[in-house]
C-alpha cells in the first residue's frame, strides 16, 4: 500500500470499508473514512470515541476488515497506546511478525477531538505516541441532535443556540493547536477534495510518531441541507476559504490549497439551514461582515 | 407529532392517556416510532413498549419491508394496520398474509420523494383519530391547535386541513378499532429462556471475527430516490463518484462504475457530481414500478447493475 497518488486517476479504485453502515444518508463523515480506509489498507486497527462513528460497528455487523475497539469520549488516545503497547510488545516476544504490524487509528468527532478529548490528545502528542488521529468534524454533537460543540463556528444555529445570533462562540482553532505540540504531521482535509486527502493521508501513512488529521465532514442532518449537497458544501467551504486545507511538518505550515478569488463566505452559509437566520426574515449585515471579515483577515495573515 | 396529537385528542375526549417515541441509534432515513396508549377512567399502570398494539398507523410503506422497523411485531388477529401507500389493501393483504384488518390511508398530496411527504404526521393523526371512533373532529382540531401552537396559525391550518380530510377519507370505517381487554400484572407471562451451550468464541459468535459483514445489512431499502447510471454518456472517470459516494455503494469494474443498489441510500451525491451527467436521479417506486413492468413483460433488467433484490 505504498503506490503513488498524485492525479485522481490515482485514487484507490477498490473499496475496503464495508458498506451497510447505519450512517446517515449522505454522511461527509463517512465519506472521508471511506476513503482514509482505501489509502491506509486493512493492516489499520480504528480505536473509536463515543460519537455518531460508534454506530459504525454495532454487534453482530461491522464494516472495518480488522478490529476496532470503543472507547469512552475522552478517551481514544489511551485507547491508542495501549493497543500500540500490545503490538510493541507482540512484536519484541516474537508473537506477532514486524511485517503483520498494524496501524493504529484513532477515530473521533469534532466533540471530542475540539472538547473533551483533548487532554488525553495532548498527553498522546507529549509522549510521541506512534498512531494516527482522525477528528470527523461536523461542527457539533451530531449524534444526540446537534448541540453546540467547540467546533461550531459563530453564528450557526444548533439545538442548543438558536435566536437570531446563533453560536454567539467562535470555533476553536485545533490545527494550531495541535501543531504547537510539534508532533510528526497535522493536517486538514475534506471528502469533497478526495486527491488532497489522498496525498495527505498516504503521507501520514509512511511517517511515525503522532499524526493529526481533522476531516470537516459536511453534515445534513446537523447543518440542515439536502444530502445530495454534501460534496458541493464542501467545495464552497474550501473555495470560499471557510475551511483552509493545509499541513504541518517539521515547523511549518503549508496551505496545499490557497483559493485566488474567493466567494463571499455567504455563498456558503445559503446553502445550509443552520445559517437562515442570517437572511431570513432579513439580511444580518453586521453578522455576515463579521464572519467575512474573519475569513479575510485569516487569509491575509496566511499569505 | 402524530402521537402527540392522537393523545391529546384521547385526553380530550375524556380518556388516561400516554404517548412515547422511541427512536433507534440511526438517524437520517432510519425508522422511527411512537406509541399511544388510552384507557377509560382509570390509571395506566403500563409502561414500555406496546406488545400488542390494536392499532398500526404506518406513515411510509416502504418500512414494511424494513426488518428494524418490526412493524408486524405481536400484531393479534383482527388488529388494525392503517398503511399510507399507493398499493390498495388486496395487495398488502396479499404480500403480508396476516390475519388483521388493512386499511389505506390516502395522502393528501402526492409527492415525488417520499422522504418529504408533507404533513404526514396529522395526516396519520387524523385518520387513526376516525378508525378509533372515540374523537369527535372539533376535538382533532383542537389537539392540532394545542400540539402545534409555537409553529404559528398558517402550519396549525395546514395541518387541519389534511388530519380533517384523513378523518373524512377513512370514515366508512369509523370504529374499527376495538378496545383491547385492560391489562394486569397478573396475567404478565415471562419470556421463555432458551439454554445455550457454552461454546468457544468461533463457535458461539462466529460473526466477532467477519469482515466487513456490514454488507449484510440491506441500507438500500432507505432509498426514496434511485440513482441510475446511463453507460451510454458514462466516460468512465470511476474516481469521481466511486471516490465520494459515502457509502461504498459504487464499485469498479473494468474502470466502470457500478451502483450497488443493495446499499445505495439514495442520497443523490453521485447525480450531483457526474462530469458528463451520465446519472440520473428518479423516484424509487417509479424505478420499482418499471422494474416489474419489464419482468412482466419478460423484457429483464440488462443494464449491467444490480437490482434492488440482488
Amino acid at each position: 500500500m505504498s503506490e503513488i497518488i498524485s492525479r485522481m486517476k490515482d485514487l484507490p479504485s477498490a473499496h475496503l470499508l464495508g458498506a451497510g453502515t447505519p450512517m446517515c444518508s449522505g454522511c461527509g463523515g463517512l465519506e472521508a473514512l471511506h476513503q482514509i480506509y482505501d489509502v491506509l489498507g486493512e493492516n489499520t486497527v480504528f480505536v473509536n470515541a463515543a460519537g455518531c462513528m460508534t454506530l459504525l460497528s454495532v454487534y453482530p455487523f461491522t464494516p472495518f476488515r480488522g478490529s476496532w475497539l470503543y472507547t469512552a469520549m475522552a478517551s481514544a488516545p489511551a485507547g491508542a497506546q495501549g493497543v500500540r503497547d500490545a503490538l510493541d510488545l507482540l512484536i519484541q516476544q516474537g508473537r506477532l511478525p514486524p511485517e503483520e504490524d498494524l496501524q493504529v487509528v484513532v477515530l473521533t468527532g469534532d466533540g471530542s477531538a475540539y472538547g473533551m478529548g483533548m487532554s488525553a490528545t495532548s498527553g498522546a502528542m507529549d509522549r510521541g505516541l506512534d498512531f494516527i488521529y482522525i477528528c470527523y468534524d461536523n461542527e457539533g454533537y451530531g449524534n444526540t441532535g446537534q448541540q453546540y460543540s467547540s467546533a461550531t463556528p459563530h453564528g450557526a444555529a444548533t439545538a442548543t443556540s438558536g435566536g437570531t445570533g446563533g453560536f454567539p462562540g467562535y470555533k476553536k482553532d485545533l490545527f494550531s493547536i495541535w501543531a504547537a505540540h510539534q508532533p510528526s504531521y497535522v493536517a486538514t482535509v475534506i471528502a469533497s477534495e478526495p486527491l488532497d486527502l489522498a496525498k495527505k493521508i498516504a503521507k501520514a501513512r509512511d511517517m511515525s510518531g503522532p499524526r493529526m488529521i481533522i476531516a470537516l465532514s459536511p453534515c445534513p442532518t446537523g447543518w440542515d441541507y439536502d444530502p445530495r449537497e454534501s460534496v458541493a458544501i464542501g467545495k464552497l467551504a474550501v473555495k470560499t476559504g471557510v475551511w483552509p486545507l493545509k499541513e504541518y511538518e517539521n515547523g511549518t505550515v503549508t496551505h496545499t490549497r490557497i483559493p485566488r478569488e474567493r466567494p463571499a463566505v455567504e455563498e456558503y452559509l445559503k446553502t445550509q439551514g443552520r445559517f437562515s437566520h442570517l437572511f431570513r426574515p432579513q439580511r444580518n449585515e453586521a453578522l455576515l461582515t463579521e464572519i467575512q471579515q474573519r475569513v479575510d483577515r485569516y487569509w491575509a495573515q496566511a499569505q | 407529532m402524530a402521537s402527540r396529537v392522537l393523545g391529546t385528542a384521547l385526553f380530550r375526549s375524556g380518556f388516561t392517556v400516554q404517548d412515547a417515541p422511541k427512536y433507534g441509534a440511526e438517524r437520517r432515513g432510519a425508522p422511527i416510532f411512537s406509541t399511544v396508549r388510552a384507557a377509560r377512567g382509570t390509571a395506566i399502570n403500563e409502561r414500555g413498549v406496546i406488545h400488542n398494539p390494536d392499532l398500526v398507523v404506518v406513515a411510509d410503506d416502504t418500512l414494511l419491508t424494513v426488518p428494524a422497523a418490526g412493524i408486524l411485531q405481536g400484531l393479534e388477529q383482527g388488529a388494525v394496520v392503517l398503511v399510507n401507500s399507493r398499493e390498495s389493501a388486496e395487495t398488502w393483504q396479499h404480500r403480508l398474509n396476516l390475519d388483521v384488518q388493512l386499511v389505506i390511508l390516502p395522502a393528501a398530496a402526492e409527492v415525488e420523494d417520499r422522504a418529504e411527504l408533507p404533513h404526514i404526521g396529522a395526516t396519520c393523526a387524523g385518520a387513526a383519530a376516525s378508525l378509533l371512533g372515540v374523537i369527535a373532529p372539533d376535538v382533532l382540531a383542537a389537539a392540532i391547535g394545542e400540539e402545534l401552537a409555537g409553529l404559528g396559525e398558517l402550519v396549525v391550518e395546514q395541518n387541519r386541513r389534511n388530519a380533517l380530510a384523513a378523518y373524512r377519507a377513512v370514515q366508512d370505517k369509523k370504529g374499527l378499532v376495538r378496545e383491547g381487554k385492560a391489562v394486569a400484572a397478573g396475567d404478565y407471562t415471562p419470556p421463555a429462556w432458551v439454554e445455550l451451550s457454552v461454546d468457544d468464541v468461533g463457535i458461539a459468535a462466529p460473526d466477532v471475527r467477519a469482515v466487513a459483514n456490514s454488507v449484510q445489512v440491506r441500507t438500500g431499502l432507505w432509498r426514496t430516490l434511485r440513482p441510475t447510471i446511463d453507460y451510454d454518456h458514462c466516460v468512465n472517470c470511476w474516481w469521481v463518484c466511486s471516490s465520494l459516494c459515502p457509502d461504498s455503494a459504487i464499485r469498479v469494474e473494468n474502470n466502470t462504475p457500478i451502483i450497488d443498489y443493495d446499499h445505495c441510500k439514495g442520497c443523490m451525491i453521485c447525480v450531483g457530481v457526474c462530469p458528463p451527467h451520465a446519472i440520473q436521479g428518479e423516484p424509487e417506486y417509479l424505478a420499482q414500478q418499471r422494474e416489474a413492468q419489464s419482468a412482466d413483460t419478460g423484457a429483464g433488467d440488462n443494464n449491467g447493475t444490480d437490482t434492488a433484490d440482488g
